[in-house]
């Protein structure tokens, strides 16, 4: 039962040892740190500075970067869309040939990202790529450039953000009651118009939620058009960035990510409303799973099977690229001439020949899987309070604890240190500045909005009788939670550690300000084994750890998915594609969509 | 047993129960009954102990329960949906609220197997998951697990309108045996009129949030106290003016005019009834629907369309366009 | 049941992770604590091309443990201020003029005058204060291949390159201000220009500059190296610090000229300094008197091709390096100002002209 009384609230002492916690941690980590960095930014002699919003309109640079963020997000916004939901369907609904090893390629993007795969693309399409050079050589007016700016930018950022849409999406078209499909057909529908009418409406909230999650990475995207935009294409990141390290002009990066921020929390709230115009319910009592639909029509059969291998091959070639270059010399890589002695195992000797080249990887598994589960654990309790109780108390904690996605993580690395440099009663009377915990803090901290949002979801996808039938069996609140809510939103919470996981693998935002010097992550190794001026095999020994990096998370996408299929299988058919095992994985067990009408998540308020 | 006391139950502006006084004796099945949001599962959901009552008192067994948890209630709990834990088997399923309260394993089992073996579930069954079993089966296992606790008072949500009709009946027939075996209070929850008449001690009819009429379901079928009453349970023929007018003119002179007048199918006789007062109505068979032990006739008379339940004992059928008599008790007219 | 022993196992993991972290913490806290001994922390940005691992193994031979972080200059000196009220280093060197500046107006170093003091040109440190102490010196170049452009068709004014058509898009200009080098090559445009009622405190002619340097040039690509692109003929110039032709020259075959311009080139001056407050002051100057001494920074010099600030050490440097850096006259740059400015200078420029 959603309540919200504040005394049912405060009755149970679960709710209330969770919002004391939470209280307390937004306040100490999230509130107090940004606020005084921002208030000494935009307060300078204790009274609101408009220099930065001045400088800001009068830049004709910073508007158009501006601009042109918004220009992109906007885009990705269908773009995604459009490429995501093929994807989804080639691999997961429509009968497509070889779409197990479809899924492999697609998935690519789960292991690697940022530089290596801008480049990537640029190695293959750009001005000195291969498949420019070969088709140069046909017809050789062809514009050397014609991979780049928006065109460019646009492309990579739809093939990179598809993967939301293949984790969250993938396992909320395996949850469509297949007996509407089949009445549709029996009423003549054709197959598109079972696809337009029947399925996409089906996942419209699914949809809506991956939506945001796109945006906001268009909004956010640095490398694709450092790389790939030239001059005509550049985004308001990289200015970000830089204005954040500089204490003079940090006002400015403060106010264009809160510009950005706010676009993202109106579209949150848009989205949240529409969602509330429609209720989705699935009516069937006991869903038939869904079985992989035959394309009717042979033409469009042929053509979806080309677009879908000419996908893959666009998704595959520039991993396979990296790996190849990983075994390069660095001059055959930058100037294109690749020869049968270019390849060594140098890049190798290098990476492994450096000095306790293994610690930095342990360290940052280490961080890595702490913050993901930490953060992970956390948010099963606080999503399922803010689930169930929802007044203006719990609406505001959700809206401060999306704060990481609002500021740069450059600031709120900043923001922890200067505030932990000296003993905080908050904390015990601690010091956290130059202590290991800092970072693990600061982990834990960027990872909470996207982790609270999708458990949310998986939460709310749960149906209430399910408590209801455990509550009046006698457990207690901490018991339903454990062996009756966890085991369902376990799937979603696995998928989400293992994203976070991979994601911090090789953060250097965060580490640069907070590492401790004994400890240092992989994200700095990596760097510091790039950076110098004399190091020109700079490209090359990031293709290797990137290789590296890619074994690592991809290892444990198969921890996640992987084995988790093998178990799934006694409870559903299991469908073709290492897609089905994402099936169930985000918003919440397919079982209980199973056995009662399961309410579709909503992005949350 | 139970005793609902001046309930008033509201949900933010919106007031879903006004006032309710109810109560339902030792061992009693009782229905709820009445059309989707009438508020008869918030009624049996603040029972439960899902919902705080705003306003009034619940007491089970004489004692104030209104402020009990629900789990301290001695209730079981059958929902619409069954809202079995697809994490676990249905072994386990049953078990839980065993394991819930530190019964030991030995224990457990037998608790589990005696109930099993009542509701009719095999040990195959219940080693299996409960996803793999059909919607009677799990229908089963979800009052299994409400019983196997052996609460005092039993509460089943619409347990039967996920399932296909024939199922239904069979369900519902051994659903009151088991219930009468165990002799457990039962309150019941459904919309269906026929499964409340066929199963139910007694009846409560809900109509927004209101109690329309409580009683035996011969009570609530043939005295029907109000007007929703009449129309929800069973089907009725609402007679015209002109109908009434002329039964009051030849021998229902006590019927008043003005009222909404009602009659039950099978009380319009197309033979003359064996004993018992009856007017002699003129009419002209309009239709007739073959149902095996009985047919439907329409008859049109005195500018009213009657529908007449009544029985196939061998007599010729009446085809559509001819005459015939019409035999009323006007004592089974129900005026509001 | 599996998967219920898998969440407990999962929990087990965190809850024993963060208590072995959290112990960690406790037991490490020292280090940016009241710990006199224990490991030197050095913090610098100049660790790459294995220096960092040359500097940390010499200084174990002399007897010193120190545990090298690199960061990049502007990162580096952030933390470092970010940090200041709970160091967590002992000893910065390799940031140049401007950065130390900022540390020293921070107050997180200190001063100390090392035992090599009377070895080096003060004037190229901080001659007010002696709070930090120069180390090495490099000359920020604008270059080009001999190879493709011979040295007598080279312009010999940096500024040609903007003002003669032929050179358009022709010459790299590197975009990210927030680092070390771009910052630089922006000081030195605008050095000529310095008008006190000037915007900023420089006159419309140096943002024109400054304007038009960045107009007519080519950005530099994110992840590929000026001279991979001078290779294959993407620009013909650009900007570099003198210590890295050498080792481009061998790896790319190239011929490299620098363009000498009158005014002379911006230099750097990497520096070193005791970080203030940390407890481990007598072995961070014990580091600094060992590694600023003729003799580890000729053997420095003699590795990695750089030209030490210190007198007696530059015997030790490659002769190409000394013959190079005396060959290209110092730009007159007045950094404590450059310091004061550079921040709103980077603004500027960032918001209203950068391509």
């Amino acid at each position: 039962m959603r309540n919200s009384s504040w005394r049912g609230m405060l009755r149970s002492p679960l709710v209330v040892i969770v919002l004391v916690v939470l209280v307390w941690f937004v306040a100490t980590f999230l509130v107090l740190p940004n606020a005084t960095l921002l208030i000494s930014t935009f307060f300078p002699d204790g009274r609101f500075s408009f220099r930065a919003l001045e400088k800001l309109v009068s830049s004709e640079r910073a508007l158009n970067s501006l601009w042109h963020s918004f220009a992109l997000a906007a885009t990705l916004a269908v773009t995604v869309n459009v490429v995501g939901i093929f994807i989804v369907l080639v691999t997961d609904y429509f009968k497509i040939r070889g779409s197990r090893v479809l899924w492999l390629g697609y998935a690519t993007t789960l292991i690697y990202g940022g530089i290596v795969l801008a480049a990537g693309y640029n190695f293959i399409y750009g001005k000195y790529g291969f498949i420019t050079n070969a088709v140069r050589n046909v017809f050789p007016d062809i514009d050397p450039n014609w991979f780049s700016g928006y065109f460019a930018v646009v492309v990579v950022m739809t093939l990179a953000t598809t993967t939301n849409h293949m984790l969250f999406l993938g396992s909320s078209l395996a949850k469509i009651d297949y007996q509407t499909i089949e009445a549709a057909r029996n009423m003549g529908a054709s197959t598109l118009t079972i696809l337009w009418r029947i399925v996409l409406p089906a996942l419209r909230p699914m949809i809506f939620a991956v939506t945001v999650l796109t945006f906001l990475t268009g909004l956010g995207a640095l490398t694709a058009p450092l790389v790939l935009g030239g001059t005509d294409f550049q985004t308001i990141a990289p200015m970000i960035l830089t204005f954040s390290k500089s204490s003079g002009s940090r006002d400015l990066a403060a106010l264009l990510a809160i510009i950005l921020g706010l676009a993202t929390i109106v579209l949150l709230a848009m989205m949240n409303r529409v969602e509330k115009s429609g209720v989705y319910f699935s009516v069937a009592k006991v869903a038939t799973p869904l079985q992989k639909q035959r394309i009717r029509n042979p033409l469009a059969n042929v053509l979806v099977h080309v677009a879908a291998y000419v996908l893959f091959v666009i998704y595959a070639l520039p991993v396979l690229l990296i790996v190849l270059f990983s075994f390069l010399e660095s001059t055959a890589i930058s100037t294109g001439t690749i020869t049968w002695d270019a390849f060594t195992l140098a890049n190798y000797a290098t990476v492994f020949g450096t000095p306790a080249v293994l610690k930095p990887f342990v360290v940052s598994v280490v961080y890595s899987a702490l913050a993901s589960l930490i953060v992970v654990l956390g948010m099963l309790f606080v999503a399922r309070v803010f689930q169930k109780h929802r007044n203006p108390v719990t609406s505001l904690l959700e809206y401060l604890l999306h704060i990481p996605w609002i500021l740069p993580t450059i600031l709120i690395a900043l923001a922890l240190v200067m505030t932990f440099d000296r003993p905080n009663p908050l904390i015990g009377g601690q010091v956290l500045t130059g202590t290991t915990m800092l970072l693990l803090v600061a982990y834990v901290i960027i990872k909470i909005p996207f982790t609270l949002r999708l458990l949310k979801a998986a939460f709310a996808s749960v149906p209430e009788s399910l408590e209801d039938a455990a509550r009046i069996l006698g457990a207690g609140p901490l018991f339903t939670l454990r062996t009756v809510l966890v085991p369902l939103v376990l799937p979603t919470a696995a998928a989400i550690t293992a994203l976070n996981f991979n994601s911090l693998l090789d953060d250097y935002d965060a580490a640069v300000f907070l590492y401790h010097p004994l400890y240092e992550p992989l994200g700095l190794a990596i760097r510091a084994s790039t950076e110098g001026e004399n190091n020109l095999d700079a490209m090359s020994i990031t293709f290797v750890y990137t290789v590296l990096l890619m074994i690592i998370m991809g290892f444990t996408m198969w921890l996640v998915y992987g084995r988790g299929r093998a178990s799934s299988t006694r409870r559903r058919t299991p469908r073709l594609g290492a897609g089905a095992a994402a099936a169930g994985a985000v918003t919440g067990s397919a079982a209980a969509a199973e056995v009662a009408p399961v309410r579709v998540p909503v992005p949350p308020a | 047993m139970i005793k609902f006391e001046n309930i008033e139950v509201t949900f933010g502006e919106h007031v879903a129960i006004p006032q309710l006084d109810l109560e339902v004796g030792q061992g009693e099945f009782f229905t709820l009954l009445g059309p989707s949001g009438c508020g008869k599962t918030t009624a049996l959901r603040t029972l439960a102990g899902f919902i705080e009552p705003s306003r009034g008192s619940i007491y089970i067994d004489g004692k104030d329960a209104t402020r009990l948890p629900s789990e301290k209630r001695s209730v079981g709990m059958v929902f619409q949906n069954y809202a079995l834990f697809p994490s676990m088997s249905v072994r386990e399923n049953i078990a839980f609220g065993l394991k819930v309260r530190k019964t030991n394993r030995a224990e457990t089992d037998r608790l589990v197997d005696e109930i099993a073996a009542q509701v009719e579930l095999t040990q195959e069954q219940l080693a299996k998951n409960v996803s793999e079993l059909s919607g009677g089966q799990q229908q089963r296992v979800a009052i299994a697990r409400a019983l196997v606790l052996k609460p005092r008072i039993l509460l089943l949500d619409e347990p039967l309108s996920n399932l296909d009709a024939k199922l239904r009946v069979q369900l519902r027939e051994q659903l009151k045996n088991l219930q009468r075996e165990l002799g457990i209070t039962t309150v019941y929850v459904t919309h269906d009129q026929e499964e409340a008449l066929t199963m139910s001690d007694r009846i409560a009819v809900f109509n927004h949030g209101v109690v329309e009429q409580v009683g035996t379901p011969e009570e609530i079928y043939n005295r029907s106290a109000t007007e929703f009453v009449a129309t929800f349970v069973g089907a009725t023929n609402r007679l015209s003016g002109e109908f009434l007018q002329h039964l009051r003119g030849s021998g229902g002179e006590f019927l008043s005019a003005g009222k909404n007048s009602y009659l039950r199918l099978e009380k319009v006789g197309l033979q003359p009834p064996a004993r018992g007062a009856s007017i002699r109505l003129d009419g002209v068979i309009a239709d007739r629907v073959y149902q095996g032990s009985h047919s439907t006739y329409t008859i049109d008379s005195n500018g009213s369309r009657l529908r007449a339940l009544v029985p196939e004992n061998g007599a010729l059928p009446l085809a559509p366009g001819v005459r015939a008599q019409l035999y009323i008790d006007p004592s089974s007219i129900l005026q509001y | 049941m599996n998967k219920r022993i898998r969440f407990t196992a999962i929990m087990a993991t965190a809850l024993l992770g963060t208590g072995a972290l959290a112990s960690c913490a406790t037991a490490d806290a020292g280090s940016g604590g009241d710990d006199a001994g224990g490991t030197l922390i050095v913090y610098t940005n100049s660790n790459g091309d294995g220096r960092g691992e040359w500097v940390t193994a010499q200084a174990k031979e002399a007897g010193i443990d120190i545990e090298i972080v690199g960061l990049g200059g502007a990162d580096l000196a952030n933390r470092i201020v970010a940090e200041k009220n709970n160091p967590v280093g002992d000893v910065v060197f390799g940031l140049n003029n401007m950065f130390f500046e900022t540390l020293k107006e921070e107050d997180a170093v200190t001063a100390y005058e090392p035992a090599w003091a009377g070895e080096v040109d003060q004037e190229s440190g901080d001659p007010e204060d002696g709070v930090f102490w120069p180390l090495v010196e490099q000359a920020i170049v604008t270059v080009y291949d001999t190879n493709t452009i011979p040295a007598a068709d080279a312009p010999t004014e940096v500024a040609d390159l903007w003002e003669d058509a032929a050179y358009d898009g022709r010459y790299e200009v590197n975009t990210a201000l927030g680092q070390a080098t771009p910052q630089l090559v922006l000081a030195g445009l605008l050095a000529p220009y310095l008008d006190d009622d000037g915007d900023l405190g420089v006159s419309d002619k140096g943002w024109e500059q400054v304007e038009e340097y960045f107009a007519h040039g080519s950005p530099a690509e994110e992840g590929t190296d000026l001279y991979a692109r001078m290779t294959r003929g993407d620009v013909d110039f650009g900007v570099l610090p003198s210590s890295g032709i050498t080792a481009r020259d061998a790896e790319y075959g190239t011929k490299t000229g620098v363009i000498s311009p009158a005014d002379g080139v911006p230099y750097v001056t990497e520096q070193i300094a005791v970080i203030a407050g940390t407890p481990r002051e007598t072995a961070a100057e014990e580091f600094i008197d060992w590694f600023g001494s003729a003799e580890t920074q000729g053997a420095f010099a003699a590795e990695f091709a750089s030209y030490p600030v210190n007198e007696k050490a530059r015997a030790e440097a490659l002769p190409e390096v000394v013959e190079l850096i005396e060959s290209l006259p110092k730009q007159d740059i007045d950094y404590s100002l450059t310091r004061e400015n550079i921040g709103a200078w980077v603004e500027k420029t960032e918001l209203e002209y950068l391509p």
